[in-house]
């Protein structure tokens, strides 16, 4: 029969044992895991609950190579799940229907932007054929991938109720494949834009000019000197090089799922992508206005790559300056080539 | 106009390209999960296996 020293002693490790156990549970930090070996200790319902309340996740122990498996609840789903619902509807909804508004109202006040000279007749190459291949490449991808996209975070509220069912899951099915095989072309165009035209979009003080002039937009007439980007497409070019950046390392997340550490960065890695791309769709807006409609003169620059002589010396003076500075040493004292607009 | 459709071209071509590749190297769940330890069998053609 034990004695009672030794049933003493043993009545002590059992309890020290208890709360060096419970003194690791209670000291993880606030977003641990509950992890319990079946083996070891039973679960207890409790504890299961009050991790649940506290938005703990609850995982087990398994043996198979998906890492992500083990994860058996987490609640801050719920948070992720409501986000979707709620916010990025909103978030989505004010940046582009509200840039539309923007475009709107300012093409009614302000009117398309004229080439206050009128044409002159004569153009001068402002982008050669690889930068607009470029352009393209980057522009018509991400069209698509902002149509699609847009598909699988509004599709269901707004296309489905218009086309039924059938027709909005085979639209889904084949804007989901165009979504995720673009999207390499699209990486592809923003590397190549950032490689050739880097270094003409580096910042300046010209820029703070620029801007404080109105940048050739607001004000009828007045239009400051600018080299080959102005500020305003420095900023559309930033924007786009380290939107698309984001864009595409979330994007490369989800598109291979088994490569983050766990579901809730998976979560955090699509709302960042959604994020970003409802604020990227409506900057993009405003880049496609001024560069269509909202300014004359400005779509041949993409179109045919030559624009009218007076466009360029009213929106990029210096830059007008420098090429026929440029012609001029390159073929002596002969005259830059007059070439006549189509 | 010629640009623009060969900027249309490239990019469906690398997309297709990319398919095609990634088709290639890539395996299904049930493949790329099996170990030694834990066989995940074949799920048959349904949303998770090979259509």
């Amino acid at each position: 029969m034990p004695s009672l020293h030794s049933t003493l002693k043993a009545s002590i490790a059992r309890a020290l044992c208890a709360a060096f156990a419970l003194l690791f549970v209670l000291a993880q930090p606030a977003a641990a895991q509950l992890s319990f070996k079946p083996t070891a200790e039973s679960v207890r319902e409790d504890q299961l609950l009050n991790a649940l309340r506290a938005g703990d996740k609850i995982t087990g122990r398994i043996s198979i190579p998906d890492a992500m498996a083990a994860s058996l609840i987490q609640p801050a789903g719920r948070e992720w799940r409501d986000f979707q619902r709620t916010m990025l509807p909103v978030i989505g909804g004010a940046a582009i229907i509200g840039m539309f508004a923007v475009l709107l109202i300012f093409l009614m006040v302000r009117g398309r932007i004229r080439i206050y000279h009128g044409f002159a007749g004569t153009t001068i190459l402002r982008f050669a054929s690889f930068e607009r291949f470029t352009h393209w490449l980057t522009a018509s991808c991400f069209i698509v991938l902002a149509l699609s996209g847009l598909n699988i975070s509004f599709g269901r509220i707004l296309i489905l109720p218009l086309f039924g069912a059938e027709t909005f899951a085979t639209l889904s099915a084949y804007a989901k494949l165009a979504h995720n095989y673009l999207a390499f072309p699209f990486m592809l165009g923003l590397v190549i834009m950032f490689l050739i035209w880097g270094k003409d979009n580096i910042p300046g003080k010209l820029d703070l000019e620029w801007f404080r002039q109105g940048g050739g937009i607001l004000f009828k007439g007045r239009y400051p000197p600018s080299r080959r980007f102005n500020a305003g497409q420095k900023g559309i070019f930033w924007i786009v090089i380290l939107g698309g950046t984001l864009m595409s390392l979330s994007g490369w997340f989800l598109l291979f799922p088994y490569l983050p550490a766990n579901v809730t960065t998976l979560q955090l890695l699509s709302v960042l992508h959604a994020v970003i791309a409802m604020l990227l769709i409506a900057i993009m807006m405003a880049h496609i206005y001024i560069g269509s409609i909202g300014m004359e003169g400005a779509f041949d620059a993409m179109g045919t790559g030559e624009v009218d002589l007076n466009w360029a010396k009213e929106h990029h003076s210096l830059w007008v300056k420098e090429e026929q500075a440029k012609r001029l040493a390159r073929s002596g004292s002969r005259p830059p080539r007059a070439m006549p607009a189509e | 106009m010629k640009v623009f459709l060969a900027a249309l071209f490239f990019a469906a071509i690398v997309a297709v390209g990319m398919s095609v590749l990634l088709n290639t190297i890539q395996q299904p769940s049930s493949v790329a999960f099996t170990t030694s330890g834990a066989r995940v069998g074949d799920p048959g053609n349904n949303l998770i296996g090979p259509s």
